[in-house]
């Protein structure tokens, strides 16, 4: 443990090269990205490579989120259904399995209706700003180390920006269907989302300060001695705290579905939708749910670092022998079976109480745990630093 | 906030009877730590209750249907369909006293009576409409000679509302008691009068001018057995 002095530490920015140089006994992951690979192929003059890795590298974002929508269908209403001591959908397919098939079809022939009096241009709108919030997210999102779209700098700045995207659809379907259900509901989700957006943002920034960047990689290798969420003495597991309460708020899920509480509000913001749009706001619901498992397994949970014990070199081998994709779904998954697990236990809050809960309790919270956690950076007081 | 601590018992003497008197704690104000100690303890409960629903199939509570139709597993006190109580000789206990007609909140009991061979009162046409019915029990509690019961036949859907409106009594003529003083089962036989249940006067039907049952012919409820009702 090094005692603090301004003079030997006169920035984090100095301590982020110490942990670029730390020893950890072993070779530091080589992050490669599909926007590298592009850059490298044009450099080449190759053409034909860099428009192969672009097309493949849409078609599969996009053919992976679809998936990933159908498989979360069916996983939430399983899960809802055995924590109801039900069974969920048995009849299609083996156990069920085909059932989100089947919505997907029924959504897709279904009446896409336009209220009259609705701001027709604004309404058919709302729905593609919530998914492009989301893919914007999955931008720079990590999946592993060969996997990842780009690694900007400013990686963490980026998505506490684009986060705001799918507010900005919630808030304009509401406006734009002209019924007082849905303006009432993307009212909440405004005001929720604002609110909640502070502590998520003071909790990813301990994570950033422990690490020393803003960059998705470089946040994961400085997790290679062990994940943020137990290294640094409760610190880390109060800003996961803090985070994963904030990012239930803004995924607007149940305790916090707030803007579409259906006992309230019918369906809030979507109550006018139908068909294919109504499926674009549930697609990007339940990706974002994905999104922000997959960020708090990044930031707290060491995304696809493998689990290692400081400079165990035998411990770390082991488990460096999964690969890193497998300890991302890993991860992933059981944030996302977190966040079913508290959407069909909690009860749902009043709209008073959500912003209690936010400016009275997690603000000063993560303020608190934000001055603590700078306090331990600078001392170096915590795990293998 | 309130605390779980604090329950008082006294005893007092009045009028020269102990009583145990039990005070109900006052609610306490407890420290802000305390209360979001206790708001994630009653989370982190909530959480273990529903683990435990999900991590023990055996708390599943649904029926596969159509599938487990052999092996279905009614609960006892489960309400399904109105039927008179049958003895071993087939006789039951209404006298035809109307008072489940009267309790009924939805009118779908209609007892007709008749005067029987003894001149006493007898139930002619006990008739049960299930398309107004609520299952709330309330005829079978009423009934002075517990003659009613709620069965689990539950298979009742039918092609045609008429055939909703069931005739329960499977003959017409005098109670079990009456029947007991009867003694030659050839006389027994003779009073009573067999009826059908679905020879029932219907709203149908006696819209139609029919006076007693269903206007058009139509096929009892394939899934109903010989001696459901
Ligand atoms: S069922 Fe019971 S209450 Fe109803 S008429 Fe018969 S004896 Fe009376
Ligand atoms: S169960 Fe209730 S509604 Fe049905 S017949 Fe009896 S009293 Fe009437």
């Amino acid at each position: 443990m090094q005692i603090w002095s301004p003079l030997y530490r006169p920035s984090i920015w100095s301590f982020r090269t110490s942990i670029g140089n730390r020893e950890v006994g072993m070779d530091m992951w080589q992050v490669t990205t599909l926007a590298a690979r592009i850059q490298e192929s044009l450099l080449n003059q190759d053409f034909v490579r860099a428009g192969i890795f672009l097309g493949g590298g849409l078609a599969a974002t996009v053919a992976a989120v679809s998936l990933l929508g159908l498989v979360l269908v069916y996983a939430e209403r399983k899960v809802a259904a055995h924590f109801q001591c039900r069974l969920g959908p048995m009849r299609v397919g083996w156990h069920g399995v085909l059932q989100p098939i089947a919505d997907g079809i029924k959504l897709f022939l279904k009446e896409d209706i336009i209220p009259t009096e609705a701001d027709r241009l604004l309404f058919v709108l709302a729905p593609f700003f919530c998914i492009l919030g989301m893919f914007l997210a999955i931008l720079v999102l990590p999946v592993s180390p060969e996997i990842q779209i780009i690694d900007l700098d400013m990686g963490v700045i980026f998505l506490a920006a684009v986060s705001g995207f799918g507010v900005f659809g919630v808030l304009l379907g509401g406006w734009s269907s002209n019924n007082k259900w849905s303006m009432l509901g993307a009212m909440r989700a405004a005001a929720q989302i604002v609110s909640y957006e502070v502590s998520l943002t003071l909790a990813l920034l301990v994570v950033v300060m422990f690490s020393g960047s803003l960059k998705m990689s470089e946040i994961i290798q400085s997790q290679a001695a062990g994940w943020w969420i137990w290294r640094a003495h409760g610190v880390g597991l109060v800003a996961f705290l803090v985070y994963v309460i904030a990012s239930v708020a803004e995924l607007n899920r149940a305790p916090f579905d707030l803007s579409e509480g259906e006992s309230e509000l019918t369906g809030g913001f979507h109550t006018e939708y139908s068909g294919l749009r109504f499926g674009l706001f549930f697609l990007a619901e339940f990706i974002n749910m994905v999104l922000a498992s997959a960020f708090a397994a990044t930031f707290f949970l060491g995304g696809w670092m493998p689990f290692h014990l400081g400079d165990w070199q035998a411990f770390n081998a082991v488990m460096d022998r999964i690969p890193p994709l497998l300890w991302f779904v890993g991860k992933t998954s059981f944030m996302v079976f977190l966040f079913m697990w508290f959407r069909w236990t909690f009860p749902r809050l009043r709209v008073d109480q959500l912003m209690a809960l936010e400016w009275k309790f997690l603000l000063p919270v993560s303020l608190v745990n934000l001055l603590v956690g700078a306090a331990v950076v600078l001392s170096g007081f915590y795990f293998f630093s | 906030m309130f605390n779980r601590q604090g329950i008082k018992q006294q005893q007092v003497k009045v009028g020269g009877k102990q009583l145990t008197i039990i005070q109900a704690p006052r609610p306490q104000r407890t420290s802000q730590v305390a209360t979001v100690w206790g708001a994630l303890c009653s989370l982190w409960n909530g959480m273990r209750v529903t683990w435990r629903y999900f991590s023990r199939p055996s708390s599943i509570v649904t029926q596969q249907y159509p599938e487990n139709r052999e092996h279905l597993k009614i609960p006892e006190r489960f309400r399904a369909q109105l039927r008179l109580k049958y003895d071993e000789n087939g006789e039951h206990n209404c006298t035809g006293c109307k008072i489940c007609d009267v309790q009924c909140p939805n009118a779908s009991i209609e007892v007709i009576d008749m005067r029987g061979e003894s001149g006493k009162k007898e139930i002619d046409r006990f008739v049960w409409r299930m398309d107004i019915c609520t299952f709330c029990n309330i005829c079978v509690m009423v009934c002075p000679f517990d003659a009613l019961e709620m069965s689990n036949e539950f298979e009742s859907s039918v092609y045609d509302k008429r055939l909703l409106t069931y005739q329960l009594n499977r003959y017409a003529g005098p109670t079990k008691k009456a029947f007991e003083k009867i003694e030659s089962s050839a006389d027994r036989e003779r009073l009573k009068v067999g009826r059908q249940p679905f020879e029932a006067p219907t709203p149908l039907g006696i819209a139609a001018g029919v006076a007693s049952g269903p206007g058009v012919s139509v096929a009892p409820p394939s899934t109903m057995k010989k001696d459901d009702i």
